[in-house]
């Protein structure tokens, strides 16, 4: 990786309809990075990465592009990065025609169908099959690999992906994954994608970012925990899930529907009850998913706590150790000063 | 009744015998709005995508001045555009009046609104995400412009053929601008007209079937159209 940062992000603000703002102090994206977006709906993923793809403009701060700084004018800079939103549309043409617009309009042609064919073998079309279909002639998932592959045919820098596997069926999905590794290792091209889907995400990219109510989270695997917060006694503060189990913080809250953070790595598996521990958050679940973290080789359990969806890191020992499942009975452990406020 | 029969008959042999007169007054009309519709085209389409696309002062009012101008009777154009090209217009010089460039000029003022007006509706109905597309595939400026155009081209073609639909049954613009003048800017409809008065039903009668079936092909050509779009 080199030093130069792929993107620097200063003071980035950007405001939307008046009650939504998206606010980023500092951002820095390496070159040959891969990073995961995650998160609520509403929280900012998709505006951040329409500006990353420079489609929109913040409204105050600057975002330096490998090493130079974005204005109006920097057209030939903006080319080399290129996002697919999250509903991809197709332009009413052949499928040849919609891959080949990007190189089209850049005026680069030569040995454009090899270059197309490629594009569409990459994401799993046969060419012969599918170079004439028309827009409409496609499924939903087909539709979808014909979108990214007229991103893929023009080897950009920067590949954004906004939400690529929601409306797709698994095989897609897949295909998708395995056109993302072949850009990745054939050009180097670095990656932003946002996606609900942990488990697919953490299967593509290197490093998570967690982003909510238009910032991005301190942890970024965190797990983001919303009030309302009521008193206890002893300085503790509680919130009551619906089926009646209580979750205790130790710090007085901002306000009563304040947002609390809660490390993965502080949160404990076990599969009894524990007795006689000094934790006072002791929250039985179900395993809902499992996924290995691309960069320290942990294993994080999804699982969901009477509607609530808590994440937490473990090893693999551990995860062994437990013979964890999706759908087993498991208590989720952790202390209550385990939580900071967002 | 016999004589509208008889009408029918003459009319079908002048159609196959191809009779002179009937058939200039055919070109005259396909010539002039021909040309109408070229130059309607021209200025209308790149008019209508920036009505439809841009967002400026006054868009609402310029909207309401184009959507007014869509039901303007052909003899008022015919007047106006009779008053400016006439030997005491301002384009008197041009010696436009009673010839097929005239008549063509005045029915592209009477259907360069429908033009405009049915191309800003296509813009506006393009796809939101398809500007955002285009954005990050790299297209800039006017690649965006002729882009989002080809996208709504039926809603175009739509557009032309509505207008030409309008320019070729029209009689006000050609019998003021034209004079139906024999052999020279005589059009179906003048012809019709004057056919008419005269009693000579068999060849009104041709010109009137060779119409029908130009708006049988306008018509059908807008109804494939609209199930493509």
């Amino acid at each position: 990786m080199s030093d130069t940062p792929l993107y620097e992000i200063k003071n980035l603000r950007y405001s939307y309809g008046g009650s939504f703002s998206l606010d980023i102090p500092s951002f820095i994206i390496r070159k040959g990075a891969s990073i995961g977006l995650m998160g609520p709906n509403g929280g900012g993923k998709s505006t951040f990465l329409r500006i990353l793809s420079f489609l929109e403009s913040p409204d105050n701060g600057e975002i330096f592009f490998e090493g130079k700084k974005i204005e109006k004018t920097s057209a030939d800079l903006k080319r080399h990065v290129t996002i697919l939103l999250q509903e991809p549309y197709l332009l009413k043409r052949s499928v040849f025609d919609n891959v080949s617009y990007g190189l089209k309009i850049r005026g680069q042609t030569s040995g454009i169908k090899n270059k197309v064919h490629e594009a569409l073998n990459w994401v799993g079309l046969n060419p012969d099959q599918f170079s004439h279909r028309r827009w409409y002639e496609l499924s939903g998932g087909e539709a979808q690999r014909v979108a990214l592959a007229s991103r893929l045919v023009l080897r950009p820098r920067v590949l954004i992906l906004d939400e690529p596997t929601a409306s797709v069926d698994k095989e897609s999905a897949i295909l998708i994954s395995d056109a993302i590794d072949i850009i990745r290792k054939e050009h180097d091209t670095s990656l932003v994608i946002a996606s609900h889907d942990l488990i697919w995400l953490n299967s593509v990219t290197n490093e998570i970012e967690k982003m909510y109510d238009g910032k991005i989270v301190r942890f970024a695997k965190g797990n983001l925990i919303s009030g309302i917060w009521h008193p206890e006694q002893n300085g503790l503060w509680k919130k009551t899930l619906p089926d009646g189990q209580q979750l205790i913080y130790s710090v007085k809250p901002p306000h009563e529907k304040a947002t609390a953070v809660l490390d993965p790595s502080e949160i404990l598996i076990s599969l009894m009850a524990p007795q006689g521990m000094s934790a006072q958050n002791i929250l039985k679940g179900v395993v809902t998913g499992m996924t290995i973290e691309n960069n320290t080789g942990k294993v994080l359990v999804d699982m969901s706590i009477s509607g609530m969806n808590l994440m937490s890191r473990i090893t693999k020992k551990a995860a062994e150790d437990l013979r964890l499942i999706p759908g087993k009975e498991v208590w989720a452990v952790f202390k209550a000063s385990s939580l900071h406020w967002h | 009744m016999d004589y509208i029969l008889e009408g029918f008959l003459e009319a079908f042999q002048l159609l196959i015998s191809g009779h002179p007169e009937t058939y200039t007054a055919i070109f005259t009309t396909l010539k002039a709005s021909s040309l109408s519709i070229i130059m309607s085209l021209v200025m209308g389409v790149p008019l209508g995508f920036m009505l439809g696309n841009f967002d400026f002062a006054g868009k609402k009012q310029v909207r309401a001045v184009v959507d007014t101008l869509l039901a303007l009777p052909t003899v008022v154009v015919g007047l106006f555009v009779y008053a400016l090209i006439s030997r005491r217009g301002p384009f008197g010089n041009f010696e436009l009046l009673f010839t097929i460039p005239g008549i063509s000029i005045a029915q592209t003022c009477l259907v360069i609104p429908i033009v405009i007006s049915l191309t800003a509706t296509a813009i506006e109905g393009l796809d939101r995400r398809l500007r955002l597309t285009l954005m990050a595939l790299g297209a800039q400026g006017r690649q965006i412009a002729i882009t989002s155009l080809l996208e709504a081209r039926y809603a175009v073609l739509i557009a032309a053929i509505t207008a030409y639909g309008r320019a070729v049954s029209e009689v006000g613009i050609s019998m003021m601008i034209g004079g139906n003048i024999k052999w020279h800017t005589r059009t179906i409809t003048t012809a019709i007209a004057l056919e008419t008065g005269k009693g000579e039903f068999a060849m009104g009668i041709a010109l009137g079937l060779v119409l029908l079936f130009l708006a049988f092909v306008v018509n059908s050509l807008l109804s494939i159209l609209r199930r493509r779009s």
